[in-house]
């Protein structure tokens, strides 16, 4: 892995204004992935806009924890169903 | 330009309290949230409006002048005129809040969420009302966020991406004309960068994301630019050689066959396989197994020579 594409959590915490404990309970719920290089933790780049909403949720509409946990699960599945909508609509287009 | 209910907006009487419309937006703003209403631009848009109902209502002065004015907004400034002359004229004084651009930018301790929506985020209605400066105090907590990233899945058939060609996506109500290079595998996403969400706050836009499903319903299996099939020989052109057709991905080619050539046997058609991905002009191979098939329905005579045959390698 490139370390170019790693964030420092300690940056995000400053940047985002979010105390290192809810990156690592993030990352203990399994909602984000924390990668440890020379006892340095980091969150790659493409994991960022899913933190971003995770931290807005959290931070703005107070949504503990656990509620992250299913609402995750829940947007998976309207994401996963979203993208065979399309796919069905794109293939239908074909035929018109 | 209408004039906005935002008691409405936020299912509020107009005697509500601050806890009330706490309470109401709060509420709202779980059911609207961008983040929680992936591409759906109608929620989007409602949250847009109970964002800027709030700034407006858990603004003590805004919603003050707000209430003060109401429906009649639009005459507010010859109020505001009305009010000054009287006050220079020795008036009653007046303890209301004033008008214009730069009366509404304190801290007052309210909330506003922040999400994935345009930085164009207070209706005309607002920006006449309160002026484009009191949107400063509005925009939440001032974070520059990157919009939504887009997922969308091309269906494609094998024969479709042999070659690059172009085709139109619709993705979230909007058309999309790409290139599709020749060679891309199934399962490869690609990012298509500028095409997601609106970023806020004057963050970049999001990416589109395009995850490729090729669908193969060729006899050839595909592995990267490789391609492999299977192909049958009679016995006889085993045994003694010859020459066979044979299909590639585009075409026949004819191809010699070596005398014992046994089933399980590999040939490489170097350049017959399928194009490189973003390499122009440069293919994978082609591999052939060959299978050896018996003959069945032996004929009496088949069966005497085959015998033959038998001893003399006995």
């Amino acid at each position: 892995m490139n370390l170019e594409d790693l964030i420092p959590t300690n940056e995000i915490c400053a940047k985002y204004r979010v105390e290192s404990t809810f990156v690592r309970s993030l990352h203990e719920s399994g909602l984000i992935e924390i990668i440890t290089v020379e006892e340095t933790q980091y969150v790659h780049c493409d994991t960022i806009s899913e933190f971003e909403s995770l931290r807005r949720l959290h931070y703005d509409l107070d949504i503990n924890l656990e509620g992250l946990e299913a609402i995750q699960h829940l947007l998976g599945q309207v994401r996963k169903l979203q993208k065979e909508n399309l796919a069905l609509k794109n293939r239908l287009n074909i035929f018109e | 330009m209408d004039f906005i209910d935002y008691y409405k907006l936020l299912e509020l009487d107009k005697s509500a309290s601050q806890a009330d419309i706490k309470k109401a937006y709060r509420k709202l703003a779980r059911k609207y949230h961008p983040d929680l209403n992936p591409n759906n631009k109608e929620a989007q848009l409602r949250f847009q409006q109970i964002n800027e109902a709030n700034e407006v209502l858990s603004d003590p002065e805004k919603r003050k002048k707000y209430d003060q004015y109401g429906k009649d907004w639009q005459h507010a400034d010859a109020y505001e005129e009305a009010r000054k002359q009287q006050q220079a004229s020795g008036g009653r004084t007046y303890t209301g809040g004033g008008f214009g651009n730069t009366g509404f930018g304190g801290s007052h301790g309210s909330y506003s969420y922040s999400g994935n929506f345009d930085e164009d985020t207070f209706s005309d209605f607002f920006e006449e009302m309160f002026g484009s400066r009191a949107r400063a105090h509005g925009s939440g907590r001032g974070h520059h966020f990157k919009g939504q990233d887009f997922n969308a899945e091309l269906q494609l058939k094998i024969s479709d991406v042999y070659t690059s060609h172009k085709q139109t996506l619709s993705v979230n109500g909007k058309s999309i004309r790409l290139t599709i290079p020749a060679g891309v595998e199934n399962g490869q996403t690609i990012k298509i960068k500028g095409h997601g969400g609106p970023g806020v706050q004057g963050g970049p836009k999001g990416d589109l994301y395009i995850t490729f499903n090729i669908i193969n319903n060729t006899k050839f299996k595909r592995e990267k630019e490789h391609l492999f099939s299977q192909v049958d020989l009679d016995l006889y052109t085993a045994l003694l050689g010859g020459e066979i057709t044979v299909d590639t991905f585009n075409g026949k080619v004819k191809l010699k066959v070596k005398p014992e050539t046994q089933t399980g046997t590999k040939v490489k058609l170097k350049g017959k396989g399928f194009p490189k991905y973003k390499k122009e002009n440069q293919f994978g191979d082609l591999i052939i197994t060959y299978n050896v098939k018996m003959p069945d329905n032996l004929s009496t005579r088949e069966k005497e020579l085959f015998k033959e045959l038998q001893k003399l390698r006995s």
